[in-house]
């Protein structure tokens, strides 16, 4: 699969402040969360790989160009910031319709382009408001239609669910999945991890300026060795299911629940453990009602990354 | 229901790559300008002045029917590169210039700087160049409109009331006099406007120190003049330096006894010195110190 990103060695300094350390990392289409708690340089790297910021070292390039002064690729990038960007004295239609002429398209289609934008992100009704009586959801999602408007081929969305109700973070997600569904590429940036859960399997972990991982959420858990992975296991007769289980090498620890019905066990070999858990519900005759993995979720992946478990 | 079928569809025309693509910059501060309150009212009058020599140009050419009017002081209404000149450089005409860049020109870089659009800007195929070109070329609209346009229309009606060309086979330079005084304001006050709008976030801020410049350099000049006597000090003036500039660019002797080439050399100094200002301060993004 070809590049969208790929940035060698990319470091960003402020002064003595350091932003970005020696990111090289490559950025396939669909959609990719960029995850890492605030301050961990995750705005710095999406202002690196659009263009806003010059590397201090290293070299950033999007569809095979270098994005730094280059601004024709900026056809192809959409891009959401963090921080409203937004002149107030505008109508939403007015403001949308003005980014889509700095991309070169003839009136008309702008005007077309901006209705239809509006329609999508359900804000068609509002569009002749001033944007400073639009509400913080309305500016939001104001802000991701100007991304998308011009129909990129890379999206950078970055922190897209602040400020957003429910309703309209699984709408956004939905956008998001949808994009990524149409071949598009989004990089998303959240700190917010069940969000990013929700939208992708793909993560980059960032943390101190530095990648600290990237893939699967799931390959990403096997590698982390020194963490065994916790599996909790619902089903009748669980303390006979316990018993046989204690015999196995590979398991490290059982723990009993508060409900009667389950267990947790913990294994550093989780692939082994899974082929002899299904050897002896077979022999056991038991009836599961659930066999989970409660620390493969992207809460436990990102504190045992960065130290806090 | 993917987004296709939501009805947000490819478009199948072609992007042409344009040389202008500053101009949206420049048509959005154009508007945004004329949605200000009372901008419009106070912009259609400062073309009052414009009427007036427009009128005394006609007068000129009438002066046997205005007589009575002018009480014998025909030559108040000879037409000369001096009426072009006292109506480009007097000082209310600087005063109107000034009160135009507060009000189109005060916000136009603090406002984006003040609502973070210079990163969705720079998010899309803009340079910092065409950016500040844009911003520029709205500046220019109105001062060209109330400077170039008057002094070619004063020819032009002139020529026409006289019915004839003398003036212009008198005056051959004169067009390109206007057309280059009109240049050197245009540039001055645009790059001058721009270069304080961009030190502040605020657009009061920025419009006040618009004014303030303009007016404490004319009150130092004054200080320092009354106490010394040096022509030379005329450079400590904006508004002196502008009008010892069209002296020269009209072909006149300049009110002070200095070179007026060293005025413009101090007015492209300030040029020179607010595009160093705009380089600095126009990033996308705010910098950590």
């Amino acid at each position: 699969m070809r590049a969208v990103v790929q940035t060698e060695k990319l470091s960003k300094y402020y002064g003595n402040v350091l932003g970005l350390s020696d990111v090289s990392v490559t950025i396939e289409p669909g959609v990719v969360g960029l995850l890492g708690p605030n301050g961990a340089g995750k705005s710095t790297f999406l202002k690196l790989i659009t263009g806003q910021l010059k590397p201090s070292l290293g070299e950033v390039k999007v569809f095979g160009q270098p994005v730094w002064n280059n601004p024709h690729i900026f056809h192809q990038i959409g891009y959401c910031p963090e921080i409203d960007a937004f002149f107030p004295d505008l109508s939403g239609w007015q403001f949308l319709k003005e980014m889509l002429r700095l991309h070169h398209f003839p009136e008309e289609e702008a005007r077309r382009r901006a209705e239809e934008v509006l329609k999508f992100l359900h804000l068609f009704g509002d569009k002749d408001r001033l944007i400073r009586s639009y509400s913080r959801g309305m500016r939001q999602r104001l802000k991701i239609a100007q991304a998308i408007a011009h129909e990129p081929q890379l999206i950078i969305l970055d922190e897209p669910l602040n400020g957003l109700d429910p309703l309209g973070r699984r709408k956004v997600i939905r956008l998001i999945r949808r994009l990524g569904e149409k071949g598009q590429t989004v990089i998303v940036s959240s700190h917010v991890l069940p969000e990013i859960e929700a939208m992708t399997k793909r993560i980059i972990l960032i943390h101190q300026g530095k990648i600290f991982a990237e893939g699967n959420i799931h390959y990403i858990r096997d590698l982390i060795d020194t963490h065994p992975h916790i599996i909790s296991i619902k089903c009748d007769r669980v303390r006979e299911l316990a018993a046989a289980l204690v015999k196995e090498p590979e398991v490290i620890k059982i723990f009993f629940t508060p409900d009667p019905q389950e267990i947790q066990v913990e294994t550093q070999q989780r692939d082994i453990f899974f082929d002899r858990l299904q050897q002896l519900i077979l022999q056991l005759d038991l009836q599961v009602e659930a066999i989970t993995s409660p620390d493969d979720n992207l809460q436990a992946v990102f504190d045992y990354l960065i130290g806090e478990k | 229901m993917t987004v296709r079928e939501k009805g947000y569809t490819h478009w199948e025309g072609e992007l042409k790559e344009s040389r202008w693509v500053w101009f949206p910059l420049t048509r959005l501060g154009i508007k945004m300008a004329f949605q200000k309150r009372f901008f419009k009212l106070f912009y259609f009058s400062t073309f009052l002045p414009a009427l007036i020599f427009l009128a005394g140009i006609y007068i000129s050419e009438r002066l046997e029917d205005f007589r009575f009017m002018l009480r014998g002081s025909p030559a108040f209404l000879k037409i000369t590169p001096n009426y072009f000149k006292i109506y480009l450089s007097n000082s209310l005409f600087l005063f109107i210039l000034v009160l135009v860049m507060i009000f189109v020109g005060g916000g136009l870089i603090a406002d984006d700087l003040r609502f973070n659009a210079l990163q969705l800007y720079f998010a899309r195929p803009l340079r910092k160049i065409d950016y500040v070109i844009g911003k520029m070329a709205t500046l220019s609209f109105f001062i060209l409109l109330l400077s170039l346009v008057p002094g070619v229309l004063f020819i032009l009606f002139k020529l026409l009331f006289a019915g004839n060309l003398v003036f212009l086979r008198h005056y051959p330079w004169l067009p390109l006099a206007v057309v280059g005084y009109s240049l050197v304001l245009t540039l001055f006050f645009a790059a001058y406007a721009l270069a304080l709008s961009a030190l502040s976030r605020n657009n009061r801020y920025a419009s006040l120190m618009i004014f303030g410049v303009y007016f404490i350099s004319d009150i130092i000049f004054n200080i320092f003049y009354q106490n010394f006597h040096h022509p030379y000090l005329v450079l400590l003036s904006l508004k002196l330096n502008l009008q010892q500039v069209a002296a020269g660019l009209f072909g006149l002797s300049p009110p002070y006894a200095v070179p007026w080439s060293l005025s413009l050399g101090v007015l492209l100094g300030l040029v020179f010195l607010a595009f160093v200002i705009l380089q600095k301060r126009i990033r996308s993004v705010e910098v950590v110190k």
